[in-house]
């Protein structure tokens, strides 16, 4: 009973948790000392409030309180009353939308059209690239000219052919030699396109041990010529000819 | 309106009576802003926002006021106490919740009117608490001061105090108590044995 009573004070001051607030309320049914003290507690721990210095109030205190009152009161109603109002049509779409997306589901169907995007992206440019394809298959390469060469001096004996093939827009002079004086150092044979007599380097090449080579040249486009000569050079990179004509057409 | 009484009032505005919560205004506001104004240490702005919550209160409830759960002024005082603790504690981020309209109701509940204002004016009972108080030991006065002012609850006193909870709760019982005769022996009530 003593422990009871002692929870007098913690009870006017609201520190009791739920259950031992109704504890002490049976107690004090029974307990004529608890029932006696606290009324007079009670209003002690109230007259705690009485220590205070009077303060002048503002003015314009009242019309702020009142405001507010009546203001958050209206806005209260207003709240109630709106969720009732019906939602315009944009409104709705909304509200079905947030409804039925949820962040996650939303984030997972952005990625899918993205998917989609990429994946109908992709398939156009693999349409582009089979119809490419296509057009290549139809359009094969074609030789336009050939041309035989034909040694001379200490490469009398070498022979070769070339060919200007056409594959597509562009023009490739294929050039096979045989028979061909092994090199020696930095030697290499450089072949020469011949227009109006002016001369333009068409690459170099070494032949293998046999006296064979190839070589592939592109020319530039709308680009022609009159006869091709292949030259011994004592270095590569020559601009113009500086060693013996051995090949001709 | 100023000839009606406090619980007609309350009937008023029950019945949504704008001119009663005026006249309730008029007649309470200085108690209420005085003692906000301390308890939130002289903050008008807060002051401002607690007077507006407590008439809020008054406002929306929807409780008829009856003179036999106590006197109208305690309850208000009550409810601008839990008020202003809360918004205290809200701002401190303290834990704890605060006692609810019911409860403060049925605190009131057992509680005869007196009105003790009507035997002292509220200046004399301001000087007779301050005496009283003034008699309890550093210790008491500190702890009344914590939890009725200061809005802590008693475990956190306990840790602000490094003493043992049941420490601290004995020593409110004691203040409480010694208050309250200190309290009955200067208005010539019965003094209480210790």
């Amino acid at each position: 009973m003593e422990n009871k009573c002692d929870n007098l004070s913690l009870f006017i001051i609201n520190e009791l948790t739920n259950q031992d607030k109704k504890q002490f309320e049976d107690h004090l049914l029974k307990c004529a000392k608890c029932q006696q003290e606290l009324k007079s507690i009670q209003e002690t721990w109230q007259m705690l409030s009485y220590d205070v210095e009077e303060t002048e109030v503002p003015e314009s205190l009242k019309s702020q309180v009142m405001d507010f009152v009546f203001e958050e009161n209206k806005f209260l109603k207003h709240e109630e009353k709106k969720e009732a109002e019906p939602m315009s049509f944009k409104e709705r779409i909304l509200s079905v939308a947030k409804k039925h997306f949820s962040p996650i589901s939303t984030a997972v169907t952005a990625i899918l059209i993205i998917c989609l995007i990429g994946f109908y992206w992709n398939s156009l440019h693999l349409k582009d690239t089979i119809k490419a394809l296509e057009n290549n298959a139809a359009d094969p390469t074609q030789i336009v000219t050939t041309y035989s060469l034909t040694g001379e001096s200490f490469a009398a004996s070498a022979t070769g052919s070339a060919y200007l093939l056409q594959e597509g827009t562009e023009t490739n002079l294929v050039i096979a030699l045989n028979n061909m004086p092994i090199t020696k150092g930095n030697e290499v044979y450089q072949v020469w396109l011949l227009k109006n007599g002016n001369r333009q380097s068409a690459g170099t090449l070494i032949p293998d041990q046999n006296g064979s080579g190839l070589i592939t040249y592109r020319l530039p486009p709308e680009y022609s010529f009159e006869d091709i000569g292949i030259t011994l050079e004592p270095n590569p990179f020559n601009t113009q000819p500086q060693g013996q004509k051995v090949l001709g057409t | 309106m100023k000839s009606k009484s406090d619980e007609e009032l309350i009937e008023l505005i029950v019945q949504n009576h704008r001119p009663a919560l005026e006249e309730l205004y008029d007649r309470y506001v200085k108690l209420i802003y005085s003692f906000s104004i301390k308890i939130t240490k002289g903050d008008t702005e807060k002051t401002k926002e607690i007077v507006q919550q407590v008439f809020l209160r008054l406002w929306t409830t929807k409780r008829t006021y009856n003179a036999s759960q106590g006197q109208f002024v305690n309850w208000l005082l009550t409810i601008t106490r839990n008020i202003s603790i809360d918004l205290i504690r809200k701002e401190q981020k303290y834990k704890g919740t605060v006692q609810l309209e019911l409860e403060e109701w049925q605190q009131m509940q057992g509680l005869q009117s007196e009105d003790v204002e009507q035997q002292v004016t509220r200046n004399l009972l301001k000087q007779q608490i301050q005496e009283a108080k003034r008699q309890l030991s550093e210790p008491q006065q500190r702890l009344i001061n914590l939890l009725y002012w200061e809005g802590y609850s008693l475990s956190e006193i306990a840790e602000l105090e490094q003493k043992p909870l049941g420490t601290i709760k004995s020593r409110l019982h004691q203040a409480l108590k010694k208050l309250r005769n200190n309290f009955n022996g200067k208005i010539g009530g019965v003094r209480h044995g210790e």
